[in-house]
Order: structure tokens, then C-alpha cells, then sequence
């Protein structure tokens, strides 16, 4: 907590201002000034730098087949590619509704807009996923 | 950005692999000079199906398949098992 959001509440403590003219300061307060903006903006066009999706298995300690993959996919290919689900025939739709319903995923594909897509492929960022068993399996962003 | 080259590479067991710099541009060529013979056929296409059918949703094939396209550079795929190999390099 800063210093000038603790002063109003002990402000509003020691009753020199009332819970309305409290709330006001505190929302007067509440921006979060330019050094937090930013340090802000710093960390966002780090998250926003990153240009591909890689996957990479490589062969475990256990692995009999020794097998090796490394992709790299653009993030801006992945965008363009997704927008060719809207040529998606309607009956091609109720293929893939009860393939996934038969793995146990209850998804409606026909609700699922070019909005949501975005918003998956935005956050595919923050995802690093490393599985180790046979295979050592890495999925993440750079 | 579009890929002007494409690396090609193949290994397979027993066999002596190969190893091939493509100057993929000349396929966009090619393909930029078929969907131009294409273009009128696809407006008719997009006309006919307006009512019923993908109709003008035809019409967005040529940007999405241009964004597509030139979104390509830096795709790589590396896929390798014991003495098998193959990757595929969009430069």
C-alpha cells in the first residue's frame, strides 16, 4: 500500500474526513502514476515481442524410438490461418462437435467466434508447457 | 513476411539424403497468375451462391490466402527419428 493511500485511511479513521470523501481521495489515488504505467507497458511489449510458437520433443533417458521434433510456427501464420474457419461447412461442424464430445469436451464449435480464436491465440503467450516421460515435450513462446 | 526460399531436407536410412534450396517465389508467381485467370470465375461463383451457399464469403479466399501466404516466413518444421530426417525451412 503507498504512503498517500495510507494516510486517507488513517485520515479516515481518526474521523477527519467521512467514508464518502475517503472513497473520492482513494479513487483520486488510484492512478497508478507514470513510473507503474510505464513499467507496465515495458512488461506488455515484452509479451507482444514474441513471434513464434515453438514445439520440441527430444528422445528421454527411456526413450526407444529416439525421436525428435522441432516446430516453429509464426503467431502471425497461426492468425491467418484461423480465420479460415469460417469456411468451415455447418456440416463439418456437427463432425467435429461429436468428436470432441466423444473426448469428453462439451464444445459447440459454431459458438465459437473469430473474437474467442483471438483472444486463445493473444494469450498463447503466457503457455510454456514441459512434459517429461519417454519424451521430453516443450511447448512455448519466443 | 513472404518467403522468397525454402529449404528442403530428407534423410532416410540407407539412403543417400538430399538437400535442396527452393527459391519458392516463383510458386507465388505462379499461383498470383491462377488466382488472376481464377478471379472471374470465383465472382461469378460468389454471385450464383449469394442466396444459398458461401456467396460473398468466396470472395475473402484471395486476402485470407494472402495473409496466409506471407505470414510463412519463419515456419519450421524439423521432424527426425534415429536415421530419418526431414525439415522444411521457410526463409
Amino acid at each position: 500500500m503507498n504512503e498517500e493511500r495510507r494516510k486517507i485511511l488513517d485520515m479516515l479513521s481518526q474521523g477527519k474526513i467521512t467514508a464518502d470523501e475517503a472513497e473520492k481521495l482513494l479513487d483520486a489515488v488510484g492512478d497508478p502514476g507514470p513510473a507503474a504505467k510505464a513499467e507496465a507497458g515495458a512488461d506488455t511489449a515484452v509479451r507482444r515481442s514474441w513471434k513464434y510458437l515453438r514445439i520440441q520433443v527430444e528422445p528421454g533417458p527411456n526413450s526407444e524410438e529416439d525421436e525428435r521434433v522441432n516446430i516453429r510456427v509464426p503467431f502471425k501464420l497461426i492468425r491467418a490461418g484461423l480465420k479460415f474457419a469460417a469456411f468451415i461447412p455447418r456440416e463439418a461442424h456437427d463432425k467435429v462437435n461429436k468428436a470432441f464430445r466423444e473426448k469428453g469436451m462439451d464444445i459447440d464449435l459454431a459458438r465459437i467466434t473469430p473474437q474467442d480464436l483471438e483472444e486463445i491465440v493473444s494469450n498463447l503467450d503466457d503457455m510454456t508447457i514441459e512434459v517429461d516421460g519417454k519424451d521430453k515435450v516443450r511447448i512455448f513462446c519466443e | 513476411m513472404l518467403p522468397l526460399l525454402v529449404r528442403f531436407k530428407v534423410k532416410e536410412p540407407g539412403r543417400r539424403g538430399f538437400g535442396l534450396w527452393f527459391p519458392v517465389i516463383l510458386v507465388w508467381i505462379i499461383l498470383a497468375a491462377l488466382m488472376l485467370v481464377l478471379l472471374p470465375f470465383v465472382l461469378l461463383a460468389a454471385l450464383i451462391t449469394i442466396w444459398r451457399g458461401p456467396g460473398l464469403k468466396l470472395l475473402l479466399v484471395y486476402p485470407l490466402l494472402a495473409a496466409v501466404l506471407w505470414n510463412l516466413g519463419g515456419l519450421t518444421i524439423d521432424v527426425g527419428q534415429k536415421e530419418k530426417a526431414l525439415l522444411i525451412d521457410f526463409i
